[in-house]
């Protein structure tokens, strides 16, 4: 007697288990992924305005990559000439190179309008505040109007730099180490892209604060491109646990070679990298926002 | 539609604390056509900011379509369209067209109803040879068809303009002007247009709010104040002999000479008084005059008569407001 049964019986256990969600919850989710759709909606829109002057493009795209290829190089012949660096040989220096630049490039990619010079021009041209008046969140637009191709070239060339030097360095690539350099480039490229959004914040105050995070976004990761036992304590300190960028890369790495590091560095901290990123990157967000609401209260 | 009490802003620059906005108060109605006019720095921007949700007012209330701009910016920013004159809203590099769907995705507009209404707004505005155009190629009185196109696409309740007709010419202003009219009217969207252009005000506007200073010191309808002031005119005459007095007599009804410099003499006269030709065959009776000019009042010129206290209408003077102490924000 299928009649007076209500209509769950019927069907299959898993959409019972759909039907049990809260209503908030599946509007949550909804809205969610259509603001993620108008996200990537304006990224292909950012991108399609670019392909306008496609030799532009490819040309900025691979001078990115050479400018990598560049740097690599000097490091190999530096090496070539003085052995090693804290131990370790010139491939394996150029592994973290490649996964410096990689993370660099890809949080570049998305959060290059974030730059002091550029959040800067946009804020006195009034640009911002016409974003403001869009109803999507500032730095969804930001990021997504902006996505800029040939910070790609150096997350690309960062990338062959690691294959690379992987193989040289005697890396037996698995689904685990390919795995683990993904993990590496998507942690340190949060990093890198929370404190971008800090430097934002303090280009919202005044433009000077936030040439510190210039500093940090290119210093920070020129500096994790080198072994860290070749640091003092305090450097490492700082860029392990405060501005987790050498936890993202170098930890990884130490795993991906097979090494140990220094003493206070040890290998297994490689399964911290995630959460205390993805903890850098919340603190990035909020830094944003107080930022945004500092900005809605003073004025331009 | 738009209600503001005792709406205050400080902001903290070198030279000190400035108040941009002095406590204003006013009330828009739904589908009212408000001219927003002042002198430049008088808080006209300050204030369509804090009603769009940009800025955060240092005291008092304001609530835009029921909503509190600043805290519900997003929310709002789906109801309203803010057409800026002289910055696109748009997407530069990609054909018109793009723009249109991009923003009926930003704004949710369901696919039938875009399609229908970007139809109509495109067959109006004459738009349809510019939809496969880039943006930035776009001559000025094109792509302001195209921003108040796109501004509008979402059906905003509010649309606030700023100097839109800005550098048009006469025809283009024309299109906009009959473009804004008709949106008033047929789909009774309110407007709030800040403006310089008199014609702008005078040919599309129920009512006029004037901001000086940070205080409203004129709301009322564009009626009372043609009445008032739109009616007098000045008559620039540069005579040969710059000692030359000109006394004004009886027949010259009312006329009166409100500047001199040099050789050039600036005299007021009001339209129903006496006519151009009349006052400037008056003049050349008694002068011998080298060149001469008829200028229409500025709105800005009429702002600053009634700054300085010039008669005004009666009750058209909206006091200053304040919120009580204990008001929450």
């Amino acid at each position: 007697m299928a009649e007076g049964l209500p209509a769950r019986r019927s069907r299959t256990r898993g959409a019972r288990r759909r039907l049990l969600l809260p209503p908030q919850v599946v509007q949550a989710r909804h809205r969610f992924v259509t603001a993620t759709l108008v996200y990537l909606r304006l990224a292909a829109a950012a991108v399609r305005a670019n392909m306008g002057q496609p030799l532009f493009l490819a040309v900025r795209t691979v001078a990115a990559g050479l400018i990598v290829v560049v740097e690599v190089t000097a490091v190999v012949l530096l090496l070539d000439r003085f052995g090693t660096i804290g131990g370790w040989r010139a491939p394996e220096v150029v592994l973290l190179f490649g996964l410096a630049f990689a993370s660099q490039g890809l949080a570049l990619a998305l959060g290059n309008r974030l730059e002091a010079d550029h959040l800067s021009l946009l804020v006195r041209k009034g640009t911002f505040d016409q974003v403001l008046t869009r109803p999507v969140s500032p730095l969804g637009w930001l990021v997504a109007s902006y996505v800029d191709a040939r910070y790609l070239g150096r997350l690309l060339a960062g990338v062959g730099a690691v294959a690379w030097a992987g193989d040289r360095a005697g890396v037996a690539w698995s689904a685990g180490t390919v795995a683990l350099v993904a993990l590496a480039v998507v942690s340190a490229a949060a990093v890198v892209f929370a404190v971008l959004l800090i430097a934002a914040a303090f280009t919202f105050v005044s433009v000077q604060g936030s040439e510190a995070g210039s500093m940090l976004v290119y210093g920070g990761t020129y500096l994790a491109s080198y072994p860290m036992q070749i640091y003092g304590s305090a450097l490492r300190l700082v860029f392990v646990w405060l501005v987790p960028v050498a936890l993202a890369i170098y930890v990884p790495a130490l795993v991906v070679l097979g090494r140990q590091g220094p003493p206070g560095l040890p290998a297994w901290l490689a399964w911290l990298t995630a959460p205390v990123s993805a903890a850098f990157l919340a603190v990035g967000g909020l830094a944003w926002r107080g930022g945004v609401r500092r900005y809605v209260g003073a004025g331009s | 539609m738009i209600e503001a009490v005792g709406l205050r802003k400080r902001f903290r620059t070198r030279r000190g604390p400035v108040e941009a906005v002095a406590g204003i108060g006013f009330r828009v109605e739904a589908g009212e056509f408000v001219g927003y006019a002042g002198p430049n720095g008088a808080g006209k921007s300050t204030t369509v900011k804090m009603m769009s949700g940009i800025l955060l007012p240092s005291s008092g209330r304001i609530a835009v379509d029921g909503l509190v701009p600043y805290r519900e910016r997003k929310r709002l920013a789906r109801r309203i369209g803010v057409v800026f004159g002289q910055r696109s809203q748009l997407w530069w590099d990609l054909p018109l067209r793009e723009s249109f769907d991009l923003i009926g995705h930003l704004y949710r507009i369901p696919a039938a109803d875009r399609t229908a209404r970007l139809a109509r707004l495109v067959e109006v505005l004459g738009l349809g040879p510019l939809l496969a155009a880039p943006v930035r190629s776009l001559s000025l009185g094109q792509r302001m068809r195209a921003e108040l196109a796109a501004a509008v696409l979402p059906a905003p309740r509010v649309l606030f303009l700023d100097e839109p007709t800005i550098g048009l010419d006469v025809e283009a202003k024309a299109a906009v002007r009959d473009f804004l009219r008709e949106l008033n009217r047929v789909e009774g969207t309110t407007v709030i247009l800040t403006t310089h252009d008199l014609d702008d005000i005078a040919l599309l506007c129920s009512r006029l709010m004037i901001i000086d200073h940070g205080r409203l010191i004129y709301d009322g309808t564009v009626e009372a104040l043609r009445t008032a002031y739109g009616t007098t005119r000045v008559l620039v005459v540069d005579l040969a002999d710059p000692s030359a007095t000109v006394t004004t007599g009886p027949e010259w009804a009312g006329a009166q000479v409100v500047r001199a410099d040099g050789h050039r003499r600036w005299i007021r006269f009001a339209r129903e008084g006496i006519s151009a030709a009349d006052l400037v065959a008056l003049v050349l009776a008694e002068h011998e005059v080298l060149d001469l000019s008829i200028v229409e009042p500025e709105i800005e010129d009429v702002i600053r008569r009634i700054y300085r206290g010039e008669a005004l209408p009666p009750g058209t003077v909206p006091p200053v407001t304040d919120t009580p102490p204990s008001q929450d924000r």
